[in-house]
């Protein structure tokens, strides 16, 4: 009998175990997936309101200023991606 | 009526009119104030009266006038976004002041902050009228259609942002790790603030029962022309004119005063022919006609006298 709960026991852990796996996999890809897209938004974001910088301006420069301050350890990150990304700047620059 | 907007080709009487307007209203007990959206300000001139870069101007009883500094007005807002991101960050990184000054440069910058102090003005509620000389024609329709322009495009950053926001929350829960953005609540606060005076002052700007937009025009084709035109673009950005004032009109028995000189009096006729055509094409939009005074309006003593012949007794 106790050894049987043991058993049990050992086969629930293990299936917790498990779950948590693949649970952790599916979270850590859902994360991963999240912080991409949020990362893609955070461009998009960026390239609306200080599109200026790079000489396509969207916002009016008036307003890209009062958001400055709030993008300020964005930019050069938003700046290097921007550039890396070749897809992006191709087709925003026909290069 | 609360706002009144006075438009028109450059040299008609825009200037004039505001002011005339501003004086009578103010005659009549109102608190006025009259604003420059044009940089090449000429109340000053008008009232004969420094106001440049002076702020918010008393000049008689119940009327004040406004013309900005705009270049000073931009130079103040370079050093508050320079001081604000040091107080954050304790430096300006160089990239960031290059873009600083670089954007401060624009030609656009100038127009905006002008644009931000009538939202400003307006904000504050501190007159029963506030009468908006307009920078000449195409100028003041591209100026008076970027709120509701803006409005509709700070609506989709204000989103894109909360979508952000929406995933930064999932992050959150599923791994309990931030995904950085602790900035993220004075930017939105920033943005709403924006999507606020931007909403603020295009629905002024549409409101036709508490704005009114007066297109001045002169019995001359080109005038005419023009002021048709115009009709049309405004229409484009959902901007109805309330009225059209005939301005600068000789008055016609000079035609058949024998005092006076032919070259004028060939003047007064072609006038009256033109005002024909004003009065086919614009018909009941006509709200008022303006003679030409024999001395230009200037100073307050004048600006009462043609307030007098403008308006009357009567309210507009
Ligand atoms: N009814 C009038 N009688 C006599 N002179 C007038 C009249 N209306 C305007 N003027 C004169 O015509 C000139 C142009 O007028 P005003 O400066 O008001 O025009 P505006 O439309 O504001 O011009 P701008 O586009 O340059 O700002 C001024 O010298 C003004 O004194
Ligand atoms: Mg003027």
């Amino acid at each position: 009998m106790d050894e049987k709960k043991e058993d049990k026991k050992r086969f629930g852990s293990i299936k917790n175990a498990i779950k948590d796996f693949v649970y952790g996999m599916a979270a850590h890809d859902m994360v991963t997936y999240s912080l991409r897209t949020r990362m893609h938004m955070e461009n998009l974001f960026m390239l609306i309101v200080m599109g200026d910088m790079l000489g396509i301006p969207v916002l009016p420069p008036y307003y890209s200023l009062r958001l400055l301050p709030h993008v300020v350890p964005h930019v050069k990150t938003w700046k290097r991606t921007l550039l890396r990304d070749r897809d992006v700047t191709d087709r925003m620059f026909g290069g | 009526m609360k706002y009144l907007l006075f438009a028109g080709k450059g040299g008609l009487g825009k200037t004039t009119l505001s002011a005339t307007t501003a004086r009578y209203l103010a005659s009549k007990g109102k608190k006025v104030i009259v604003f420059s959206t044009d940089p090449q300000a000429s109340l000053t001139d008008v009232f004969e009266y420094d106001l440049f870069g002076k702020g918010e101007v008393k000049l008689a009883q119940n009327l004040y006038a406004l013309e900005i500094d705009a270049d000073r007005v931009v130079a103040d807002y370079q050093a508050s976004v320079r001081k604000k991101i040091i107080d954050m960050y304790g430096e300006v990184p160089e990239e960031i002041e290059d873009y600083i000054k670089s954007a401060s440069a624009q030609p656009a910058m100038s127009e905006s902050a002008t644009f931000d102090s009538m939202i400003e003005l307006i904000m504050k509620g501190d007159y029963d009228y506030y009468i908006f000389d307009m920078m000449p024609h195409g100028h003041a329709i591209r100026f008076l259609s970027m709120a509701s322009l803006l409005d509709t495009w700070i609506n989709k950053v204000v989103d894109i942002r909360k979508d952000s926001s929406d995933v930064d929350e999932r992050v959150k829960r599923i791994s309990g790790k931030e995904s950085g953005a602790s900035e993220e609540k004075g930017m939105i606060d920033e943005l709403m603030d924006i999507k606020n005076r931007l909403g603020f002052m295009a629905k002024i700007i549409s409101a036709r029962d508490t704005t009114a937009l007066f297109y001045v025009v002169i019995p001359e084709q080109m005038a005419i022309m023009d002021t048709e035109i115009a009709i049309r673009e405004f229409k484009k950005f959902g901007i109805e004119l309330s009225g059209i004032i005939v301005n600068q009109v000789y008055p016609k028995e000079l035609a058949s005063d024998p005092n006076v000189p032919d070259f004028l009096k060939n003047r007064v006729k072609m006038q009256q022919g033109n005002m024909e055509t004003i009065k086919k094409k614009f018909g009941d939009r006509i709200v008022a006609h303006v003679p030409m005074m024999d001395k230009e309006p200037k100073g307050l003593e004048m600006l009462e006298k043609t307030a007098y012949i403008v308006y009357g007794g009567t309210h507009e």
